[in-house]
Parts: C-alpha cells; structure tokens; sequence
C-alpha cells in the first residue's frame, strides 16, 4: 500500500513539473495541430502568428488580467524577443543573447545560459535577441558576435558553438534561427558596415555548416553587372524566414545595399538586395528571386518576415506568399513560382506612382535622397520594420503594424564603405515624428491587400500582430499599450498600459487547460490569462 | 588620435538605430566637458552624425530616440558625458566607450548650439523693471521660478538660455504660435508640448486644457486652473487637438510696449543653476 502511494506521489510530481518535451521535425510540420505550443519563431513553418487556440473570444478578452512576470536579471538593451513554448516550458531570449527557460506556468526559471561577449561590433543595429529555434531535444541560439550555438533544452548546457562569421568585420545576429529536418538556418546584420550578405545552413546534429547562398555576387560573377563598378556589398539576411515543408522551399528576405543613402556608386538593380529568396534547402540554390525594391536608396530592407498562406485568387487555388515591405507596398507571390499577383500600398507613400505587370516599382521622379533632404514617405524606419505580421486563415486577413510616418531623407556625401567600419558622411533622415506621424493596425485581405479595417495608434509601434481562431488580434504600442481587437471587426476589445514600450511580438499558448498571451514592455516579460 | 583606437562610426543602420558600438572598451577616465569653439563643434556635428543621428535625427530633434535638444542644458557635461559613453541600461541607448572625453566634450559642445533662439539679439528693455511686470501681471500663476509659482504653463527658470527675446516676445503677444516639440513626457518623437486640447465629453461637457500625455486609448490635459483631467478616447464624444491656441491670454492690449520690452528683458536674463 504504502508502494503504490510512493508511486501515486511520484506520478503526481511529474505531472506537477514541467517536462522538456521532444520537439522531432515533423512535429513542427503539424505545429496546427497542436494550438497549445508555439513551435517556431512565426508559430509555425508559414510564419503566420495564427494561434488555433480559442478559450480567448471577443465576449471574454476583458476579463484577462496578469498571470505572471519575469524580468531577466540585467538586459543590456531593447527587448524584442519572442518565446518559443514547449510542453509547458518556454524558452526566451534576453539581450544581448542570453537565452532562459522558464515554467510556462509560473515563470519560474528553469535555466539560463549566456555567451561571453568581448568587444562586440554592432553597426546598425541594435545589441538584442528575437528569439530561439527548437528541434528534437535542442535549442539553438544565434549571438550578437555572429556565433550559432546549440543548448540542450533540459540544461541549457552548449552542445555546439560555431562561429557563423567575423564580427570584427560587423556581421552580428539579432534574429531566430530556422529549424527544418535536421537543418538550422541563420542570416547575420551588417549592410550597415558594408559586408556581404549571405544565408547560412548548418547541420542541426554537428554544426557542420552545408551551405552559403551569398546575397550579392563577388566582383565579376553573374550579376555583378548589376552593381556597375562597385563591389557589391550589403543584402544581409538578418531576420527570421519562412518554410513550405511540401514545396520544400525556403522563404528569406533580404536587406539593403551598401552604401545606402546614396546610390550613384552602384548603378544597377543591385541583386538580390530588397528582394526575397525562395531557396531549395537541400541543394543550398536558390530557386527563384522576387526584388521588391531595385537599386535602393531609402534604407528600406525587405527583411520583413514573409507569410505563407493558401487561397483562391481568380478561381484558382494558388499557394501564396504575404508581404508587407517597409517601401509601403504590400505584395502577393506565388509562392511556388515567384510570379507576382497583386501588389498595393498599405501607407501613405510618395516615392512610386505604382506597381507594373510584374510588380516592379515605378518611381516617382527626385524621391531619392538629396543634400538639402527629400521629404519622402515612409520614413527611414519603414511602413514596417522588423516586426511580424500575422494572417488568420478564417478570416482571410493579413494583420499589418503600419507606421505612418514620412522623412527629409538627406542624401550621404560618401559612395563608398569600408568594412566593418561606418563612414562619416553617410546621410540619413530628420524624421517627422510625434504629432506628424501615427500608426495603425490594419487589416488586409491578403489576396489583394485591400483594406478591411484599421485600428489607429497613438505612434508608429513595434510590436508586430498575433491573429487567434478566438476571433483576436493582439499588438501594443510604443506608449506601453498592450490592447485585443476584434479580428473582424478591428473594434477594441481589452487594453492596459503596462508602463513602457512594447518591443516585441506578442505570442499565445497554452498551459495547464489555459490559454495565455505573451509580451514584453521595457524589460519586463508579462503573460495574462483568465482569472 | 592614435590610429589603430576603433573609429566610433555612424548608425545609421538596417532595423532601428544603433551604431557602431564597440562595448566594453576601456572608457578614457578624462572628466567630460563640452567644446565649444568652432572647430570643437563642426568635429561634434560631424560625430555625432555618424553615431547618433539614426535614434535621434540629423538635427537632433528625435525620432525613434528622444529629442537631444536642450539635453546638455538640463544634465550638464557630466551626467550627458557619462551617458553617452556608458549608455542606459535596458534601453537602447548603448555606450559608445570608443569616443574620447574630448569627442564626447564635441559632441556635447555641437548638441548646445541646437533648439536654441537664445541668438546673439540683446534684449532692449529693463531687468528688474521686467520684474515688476512679471509679478503684477499674474504671470506666477501658472510659471514656476526658482521653485516659486503655478505649474500650469512651462518652467522659467532657464528660459533665457534657451529663448531669445523675439521668440519670447511672440510667445508673450500670440501665445501657442511657437510651441516647443520636445520628446519630454512622451518617450520618443517630437511631439508637440503644451498642445491645446478640447474635449467634449458624451454628455456634452467640455473640457480645455494642454495636453499632459496620451496614449492610444487615454489622454490627460490640464486646465488653466492646473487640474488634471484623464479621459479614454473611447468614451468621448470628440477631442480636438488645436495647435496654434493656448490657455495662455496674449499680453498684447495689457501690456505698454516699454512694458514689454522689460517683460522681455528679465525673461531673458533667465539663465538658471544647473
């Protein structure tokens, strides 16, 4: 008798702790069937933040109050993560790249690793983390000195830690790695400090890295015509991408070209800066390009997350890709082929007078920068940055945080950047910020980019949306909002200020029969649910 | 400057600001104090474009970062000095440790010659007469002078250094025309300070005042009495932001114009303690 109690006791004791789940790769295909975790950066390989979870509705979002908080012990700058939730344990991210677990239920922590930094290079970037990948028994972590390292999820002991590129050179990650079978994928930041863009594959087991897919050819490779003279730099691949497990593609923006604000070194289109990859992950080759912004000179990166989506457009069931770009236009590709289908603005903008057949820009003549400054919009931060979008396969919505807000964009007296270092003379913006510029949070039917509804905000934001099959759409605001709209409707449903200003994409998941939402303001990670 | 030191470079950058930081690199002990000479501050002017005009504006006047302007004036070289090579912890302001104390003092000497009208205009009327007509007009009531007065309109204290006579002239004749756009209570951007606000609730009261801070779904204003009043957006019939308009009554028809003109003058004797 008094066994079967020991036993008894013990079952209730591992019920009671938190279990450290496997997360093989075909779990995370099938992430939709399980509402309850959030496998990956995006929630699941489409990237689409749509959480299936439904104890969250339009009639019960105001009674959400706080659940937990955590704040990591010292973070050295903005936070921007975005957890991933495993069976109950979450793993997140604090900067510069500090990784914890914690008990999804409490917020206790678990564990908590960090690398040792030494005299980090972060040119045109900010020292943060965005999050983690997940895959089998693992956590894999990119750093702000350019190393990927893989963690084991129960210890948070280093399995592996390679060094993805120089940091002395300004190559740095902020972003989540990508996991797909037995594959881990990561792009760095640095146009900024004129280094070659690149996308990185690296054996999931050993670290062994498998491929590179440089984003702007060395001097006299194919392309390179592109660049007239110069050699091609920038293009980097510095936030998280999208997979489509059955057309076994990858889908990885990619960011401007360097110098940037002024572009007469470099005549030319500049490939395959601004532009999106669909990449073969096993052959390491990318199998077709879509350039949303040719020989770019605004500082607008498209290195905003894609979205994969599936509808019908003209009758036709087509497998498609959702992009809302910081040029202000948002896009419709077929995903399968790269062939463009709609394009339109989703701000106001003032440097094309639209998208051609092909969505090529037509450019609005003297948008470019200028010594005195060109007022232009968007602003230099974009009509979006590098926040998430999200899109709710019931209501057929993509969920976009535009930023409403214009710049003099004041031409750079350089052409030419050294490595790893920033030129005097660059150029840059005097924005028109405060009461000349808002954002909104808005909602567009993703086969055409029409707007439905628009929330508007105080400022432009950057919190990226979360779409629920509860019929909610979560963001914040830069004033420290974090607030639930009607995902039909866009009506305002529940709000609190939680004292300071949301950087991060929120998430949901589940623990315990709850359904609980995530975010971070200032350095404090919070999580709410039903009393 | 030796040349093998790390050149503390611009950040002007992909997502958001941030530039060249190289963290932890010995900080030069050498106290901080602005350069002011004409050299000093084109050297700052160009420093500080490479290395902090991405967060806060090629003029300093915010954009995702604060506003910069009137900054070294309100902390001094020291605290401005320590923030700018040690940075503010869990914000995004890194430390640039890699710039010396005398490209700092540059940096600091450039950010003092901004958002300023105090120009080189000399004020043509009477301090102390100035004064008198300070403290018979009721102008107490709603400023604060060395601690002393109503909080309702700006502090005074330092008005000196940062407005010249024609800016506080037109202030004093068609109040809320100039209006300072400062980043201030609101955490980043220029927004409009001292803003005129009228609301209308649903029950059809209204309610004027300058607007305190606002949000997405709250604003809170202050009325000529220097009461506070907090509404949800959602809740009102109407707010209507109306730039141009103050709670301030102009001084034209009450004041002679010798009235003014020392009104001025001790206005901007102004100069304050640090």
């Amino acid at each position: 008798m008094r066994a079967i109690r020991f036993v008894l006791a013990l079952l209730a004791l591992a019920a009671a702790l938190p279990a450290f789940g496997q997360v093989p790769y075909q779990r995370v295909v099938k992430s939709d069937s399980e509402p309850a975790n959030w496998l990956t950066y995006g929630g699941n390989y489409y990237d689409q933040r749509f959480s299936g979870l439904k104890q969250l509705t339009p009639q019960n979002v105001a009674g959400l109050k706080l659940a937990w908080a955590y704040q990591p012990t010292r973070p050295a700058g903005n936070v921007e993560t975005s957890p991933i939730v495993v069976d109950g344990i979450m793993y997140v991210t604090d900067p510069p790249s500090t990784v914890t677990a914690l008990d999804a239920h409490t917020g206790n922590k678990l564990w908590t690793w960090s690398p040792i930094l030494k005299n980090v290079v972060a040119i045109g970037l900010f020292q943060t983390n965005r999050g983690v990948a997940v895959l089998d028994h693992r956590v894999y972590v990119a750093t702000i000195d350019a190393h990927l390292v893989a963690l084991d999820a129960t210890t948070g002991a280093v399995i592996w830690n390679i060094v993805v590129a120089d940091n002395k050179m300004g190559y740095a990650i902020t972003a989540a790695p990508l996991a797909i079978d037995g594959k881990i994928l990561i792009g760095t930041g640095g146009s900024e400090a004129a280094v070659r863009g690149f996308l990185d594959c690296y054996d999931a087991a050993t670290g062994k890295r498998l491929w590179r897919i440089w984003t702007v050819p060395a001097p006299g490779e194919p392309d390179a015509e592109t660049w007239g003279d110069s050699v091609p730099a920038g293009g980097t691949t510095w936030n998280a991408g999208a997979y489509d497990p059955k057309l076994n593609l990858i889908y990885w923006g990619t960011g401007n070209p360097a110098p940037d604000w002024n572009g007469d070194g470099r005549p030319g289109d500049n490939l395959y800066t601004c532009a999106l990859l669909a990449i073969d992950p096993e052959a390491g080759k990318i199998k077709w390009f879509f350039q949303f912004s040719p020989h770019e000179t605004h500082d607008w990166d498209s290195s905003e997350p894609p979205v994969l989506f599936d509808d019908v457009v003209q009758g036709k069931p087509r497998k498609l890709l959702g992009f809302a770009n910081r040029n202000g236009f948002y896009y419709v590709l077929d995903r399968a082929t790269g062939e463009f289908i709609a394009g339109a603005p989703y701000v106001k903008e003032t440097w094309a007078k639209g998208l051609d057949a092909k969505g090529r820009p037509i450019p609005i003549p003297n948008s470019d920068p200028s010594p005195e400054g060109t007022l232009v919009y968007p602003s230099i931060t974009g009509a979006i940055n590098w926040t998430s979008n999200s899109y709710s396969p019931i209501t057929k919505l993509f969920y976009v945080d535009a930023r409403e807000m214009g710049s003099y964009f004041v031409k750079g007296t350089t052409t030419k950047w050294e490595m790893g270092k920033f030129p005097m003379g660059a150029g840059g913006e005097r924005a028109l910020s405060g009461d000349d510029a808002y954002g909104a949070i808005r909602a567009l039917e993703a086969t055409t980019g029409k707007m439905k509804w628009e929330f508007r905000l105080h400022s432009p934001s950057w919190v990226g949306t979360l779409a629920t099959a509860g019929g909610l759409v979560f963001s914040g605001t830069d004033e420290g909002n974090f607030f639930a709209l009607d995902a039909v409707t866009g009506k305002p449903l529940w709000d609190i200020n939680l004292g300071s200003s949301l950087r991060s994409n929120p998430v949901t998941f589940s623990a315990g029969g709850r359904q609980y939402v995530f975010v971070t303001a200032g350095t404090t990670y919070f999580v709410f649910g039903l009393p | 400057m030796s040349a093998i030191r790390p050149l503390c470079v611009a950040a002007l950058g992909l997502f958001v600001c941030v530039p060249a930081v190289l963290s932890q690199i010995p900080r030069d002990p050498t106290p901080v104090v602005s350069k002011t000479s004409p050299e000093d501050v084109a050297t700052g002017k160009k420093l500080y474009e490479a290395t902090c005009s991405r967060c806060h504006g090629l003029d300093a006047g915010g954009s995702d970062g604060p506003s910069l302007q009137g900054a070294p004036e309100r902390l001094g070289d020291e605290a401005m000095g320590g923030i700018i090579r040690g940075g503010i912890p869990g914000t995004g302001m890194n430390g640039f440790g890699s710039l010396s104390a005398e490209e700092t003092g540059q940096v600091i000497g450039y950010l003092r010659t901004l958002g300023h009208t105090a120009d080189t205009e000399i004020a043509k009327g009477d301090v102390t007469k100035g004064k008198s007509v300070y403290e018979a007009s009721g102008c107490a009531g709603c400023h604060i002078i060395s601690g002393e007065g109503g909080g309702v309109g700006p502090e005074l204290t330092r008005v000196g250094a940062m407005r010249g006579p024609s800016y506080l002239r037109t202030a004093l004749l068609t109040p809320g025309t100039n209006l300072p756009q400062e980043a201030g209570a609101m955490e980043r951007g220029r927004f409009t300070q001292f803003l005129f606000v009228h609301v209308v609730t649903k029950d059809g009261h209204s309610v004027d005042g300058t607007r305190v801070s606002e949000d997405s779904f709250t604003i809170e204003i202050k009325d000529a009495t220097g009461h506070f009043h907090a509404f949800n957006k959602l809740d009102v019939q109407r707010i209507e932001k109306i730039p141009g308009k103050s709670v301030m009554p102009s001084f034209k028809d009450t004041l002679s114009a010798p009235q003014l003109d020392d009104l001025v003058a001790y206005l901007a004797s102004l100069k304050g303690a640090q």
